[in-house]
């Protein structure tokens, strides 16, 4: 058969792969469909996306799932670059699972990727409050207070007896896997159960009205996204809606929050800093005893698209090689979890501006953000860090730790997951 | 650029032969094709850029006891070990001093040519890490633990899981079984039988009738005269109970004085107590704190033992479950538009979570184990579809119907469209075309137009059947028009492509 035109350029895009496509190659073939449609070069892009389907399996080895979703968030840019009539309500998102609070807890302990921060955070939160008899958590995570059973049984069981547990949690979280199928309240009403089951006294609070998202589609996004951020700082980051107590310790929890606060200057004439910034000094004036922040580590609020594709497919085959290691290739959970990643990748590839939500920063560059922000931080003692260690054993043997400065990182197979730091506001008053 | 990747070929060739092969070539890791080698030091994947990337073989890998004694033939992993043995026999011994001078950093990749760790930036970073994954991944399963049949290739995780299996677990009063504390006390803390437990201790023993409804007079006759959903509470003073701005804690319901507002409180309690009418906002789960029916099912479960693992590590049945107990959303549920209010929304998930995940996992059964796909065979397939224009469409094959339906759509989009176009694209595979490419990557990323042939036919794989006019925008257009106003035609491929027939059928119910 004559040879094609098309053939002698996938020819040379996959010259490379000698006959098998790993993961070397199959970043390539993205960063040309990505660079084809900067350059709004339809031909080729559909052409790369051709191939890039072939090898795409969400059922498949780690490369293809990972694949999969990568030509997905492709797609969906696509799309948006021209919007059709049918697309107007540029912001929503596919339906999204909704899980049980069990399977939740199940879910953040298929691997430590969450376990790791929440063990980190809760052992450097227990020394914190050592001596104090009320403790008020700010709990800002997106997993629902899956953190708090075991700092509460850890507190239960103190030798002076437990403190006073007050937890809030503010009534807006950004749209993000993963999803309860109930309120709030509800996640709070059981914990209550719970901490009384263990005699802890216990308080739930939800923090603020939520903010009014329209559903009308013709209000920007801009606007939502300071809303929201407006909500953040003037309803939940409020002593008074907080209710702070001069004799609590007060204990602010980050985990999987800061990178969805907005880091570029602001637009008001007098702003020179960040939202994220202000919001880190708004924390500041709270006086908390601690500020445990847990995130991912990855550079990924670049502005370059071919730098977000390489740096998120170089990072995120962490968990879905993880995975790998001990579920089956149908294994429903984990179809789930990497469908949940797959809803981070879109967002940090399809979307731009207010959109893009997912501002991640790597952990080296969020530390020197805090201490240019007036905190210092606290370092993990050896009782954490050996807790921590004792927690990785009983996981898959690719996991492991390691202290780098401030951080205590996650680690696979030797590469950076996820990191955890404490803080402290400079001219903390005890 | 080419230059690179003739390197990665010196690499994988040279580890099919000989026992060590090292390659000092730290850059070689796949590389964006606009980067600088500076911007390579910053990639997370690649931990140190000036490490020594070394490829052993699988013998090599695979070796335990390389280190033999020459007079009794036992053999040791280090050489250092061999030698503290030969002492024993009164043999000359020397321990091999670690060099003092600074040694270079080495990484180790995988040999095995589909693996991730093939890749040097997904090297690892010691000697018996490569080895142990080499051995776990590639290597035969040799190590059975007696208790529960779990199969190790590595025999140092054969006795790390020998040592816990069935010493430590944990059981919820639901059942389940845990391994790891943390794990077993944040399940716990959630866990339906623990609020069943709680609203035993009010010690009630009839359970009250189900009442499906939710209307705020019913319900407050079911607060009143049945136990109390939420917190146990026992005779301590209510002082005991910190109250919230909600109604967390609240027992009694209206009855009882020193809560102020009753009518939210009672809100609340509907919404969380009857789950049976799917009503918007909160609960719809049918194991909640409710002591209507929903407990009668959360006990059902939590009594027999098989059902109870069944909660635990199948989910998706107990969504079935609770789906069967909630009757009319149920079965509407996945056939309905997803722009519904938030409501049937979260039915809808539930819903389609229910038979989504079900039906997906009976699918992917179905069709045979995608092969790897070679760079060649894809080359051949993309010579014959091109040239051939056939109507095979790209983005049809994606599944995408309309983005009125996209979530919907791409829902599926995972499980099924790619899939379905793959294993038929698989099924035309060695034809034994020959592939030889002219034009090299570079020609490629450069992205020269008169590297692109006829524009006709390109767009054809696209099924749009136009030439490719207009600017940049007209191009895209073009693509998305065959994206959004594909609806029929790609409802109707969709119900042609094998082993969708059932979601493809709801797909045209949806789209339509």
């Amino acid at each position: 058969m004559r040879e094609s035109p098309q053939s002698s350029i996938l020819s040379g895009a996959l010259k490379g792969c000698l006959g098998s496509l790993d993961g070397a190659c199959i970043e390539k073939l993205l960063l040309h469909c990505a660079s084809a449609l900067e350059s709004n070069d339809v031909t080729l892009a559909q052409q790369v996306m051709w191939v890039l389907n072939n090898v795409a399996s969400p059922v498949g080895d780690p490369n293809q799932r990972l694949t999969s979703w990568f030509l997905k968030a492709l797609i969906s840019r696509v799309s948006r670059v021209c919007p059709t009539p049918m697309n107007l309500n540029g912001n929503s998102s596919p339906q999204r699972r909704l899980m049980t609070v069990t399977e939740l807890a199940g879910y953040v302990d298929l691997i430590p990727w969450h376990r790791f921060g929440f063990c980190a955070s809760n052992s450097a939160i227990f020394k914190a409050i050592q001596g104090y008899n009320k403790v008020h958590i700010l709990d800002l995570s997106i997993t629902h207070c899956m953190q708090w059973p075991t700092l509460i049984d850890t507190l239960a069981k103190r030798p002076e007896g437990p403190p006073s547990v007050r937890i809030s949690v503010p009534s807006w979280r950004p749209p993000v896997p993963p999803l309860l199928n109930v309120s709030s309240e509800e996640v709070g009403q059981r914990l209550g159960n719970f901490a009384k089951f263990k005699d802890v006294p216990f308080e739930f609070n939800v923090i603020g009205e939520q903010p009014t998202v329209p559903s009308s589609p013709c209000i920007s996004t801009l606007e939502c996204s300071s809303l929201q951020y407006d909500f953040l700082l003037n309803q939940v980051l409020n002593p008074s809606t907080l209710k702070l107590e001069d004799d609590e310790a007060l204990v602010i929890n980050c985990q999987n929050w800061l990178r969805y606060l907005p880091d570029e200057q602001n637009n008001g004439a007098s702003q020179e800093i960040s939202c994220r910034d202000i919001f880190l000094n708004r924390i500041k004036d709270l006086n908390p005893c601690i500020i445990t922040v847990v995130d991912e580590d990855s550079e990924l609020d670049v502005s370059n698209l071919t730098s977000r594709i390489t740096t998120c497919f170089n990072y995120l085959w962490i968990p879905f090689d993880a995975l790998e290691t001990f579920l089956s290739k149908d294994n429903s959970q984990r179809i789930e979890y990497e469908a949940d990643i797959g809803h981070k990748i879109e967002n940090i590839i399809a979307f731009e501006g207010t959109q893009r939500i997912e501002r991640l920063e790597s952990g080296t560059k969020f530390s020197q953000r805090m201490r240019n922000n007036g905190f210092f931080s606290v370092p993990f003692c050896e009782e954490t860090i050996s807790e921590v260690k004792f927690l990785l054993d009983e996981h898959a043997s690719g996991w492991g730790m390691k202290k780098e400065d401030d951080m205590l990182v996650l680690t696979w197979k030797g590469h950076n997951s996820v990191y955890a730091t404490a803080w402290v506001p400079c001219g903390f008053d005890d | 650029m080419p230059a690179d990747m003739d390197n990665s070929s010196v690499m994988n060739d040279s580890t099919a032969s000989g026992d060590a092969s090292a390659s000092s070539s730290g850059n070689q890791a796949a590389a964006p094709p606009t980067s600088s080698a500076k911007k390579k030091r910053n990639l997370p994947g690649m931990p140190d850029p000036d490490a020594e990337v070394i490829a052993l073989s699988p013998k090599t890998l695979l070796a335990t006891n390389r280190f033999v004694c020459e007079i009794c033939n036992k053999g040791f992993q280090r050489d250092q070990n061999l030698q503290l043995h030969r002492r024993g026999h009164n043999l000359p011994w020397k321990l091999r001093q670690r060099s003092s001078k600074e040694v270079k950093k080495r990484v180790y990749v995988c040999p095995e040519l589909t693996c991730v760790h093939h890749d040097p930036s997904r090297a690892l970073g010691d000697l018996t890490g490569i080895k142990k994954h080499f051995c776990r991944k590639h290597g035969e399963k040799k190590w059975k633990c007696d208790k529960c049949s779990k199969k190790y290739a590595v025999q140092s995780d054969w006795k790390a899981h020998s040592k816990i299996c069935g010493t430590r677990e944990y059981k919820c009063d639901c059942g389940t079984l845990f391994s790891r504390r943390d794990s077993f006390i944040t399940h716990r803390a959630f866990c339906d039988a623990l609020a069943e437990e709680s609203a035993k201790a009010q010690t009630v023993e009839a359970l009250p009738a189900p009442t499906a409804d939710d209307e705020e007079p019913k319900l407050q006759t079911l607060a009143s005269s049945s136990p109390p959903p939420s917190v146990a509470v026992q005779p301590p003073p209510p002082a005991a109970l910190v109250s919230s701005a909600l109604p967390v804690q609240n027992p009694e319901g209206p009855e009882n004085p020193k809560q102020s507002p009753a009518p939210p409180q009672i809100l609340e309690e509907t919404s969380v107590v009857t789950s049976l009418t799917g009503s918007c906002g909160s609960s719809s789960s049918s194991s909640s704190h409710g002591s209507t029916s929903s407990s009668v099912f959360a006990s059902l479960f939590a009594s027999s033992t098989t059902s109870a693992s069944l909660q635990s590590q199948t989910p998706e049945f107990t969504d079935l479950f609770r789906a069967v107990a909630r009757p009319e959303n149920a079965s509407e549920v996945v056939a309905s538009s997803s722009t519904e209010p938030i409501s049937l929304c979260l039915a809808t998930s539930h819903g389609s979570s229910i038979f989504g995940t079900a039906g997906q996992e009976r699918r992917q059964y179905a069709p045979a184990p995608q092969p790897a796909m070679s760079a060649t065979a894809l080359l051949q397939k993309a010579a014959q579809i091109g040239a051939a224009a056939t109507n095979a469409s790209l983005l049809r094959g994606f599944g995408i119907v309309s983005s009125a339906s996209a979530s919907s759509g791409q829902q599926e989009w995972s499980g099924r469209g790619i899939e379905s176009d793959s294993a038929s694209l698989a099924a035309g595979l060695g034809l034994g075309l020959p592939c030889d490419g002219g034009s090299s990557l570079k020609e490629l990323m450069l992205g020269t137009p008169s590297v692109f042939g006829p524009k006709h036919t390109t767009l054809d794989l696209l099924g749009l059947g136009m030439a490719a006019g207009g600017g940049p925008s007209g191009g895209f257009s073009a693509l998305m028009t065959s994206i959004g106003g594909g609806l029929d035609v790609a409802a109707a491929a969709a119900a042609t492509f094998g082993g969708s027939g059932e979601y493809s059928g709801k797909d045209m119910g949806r789209g339509s």
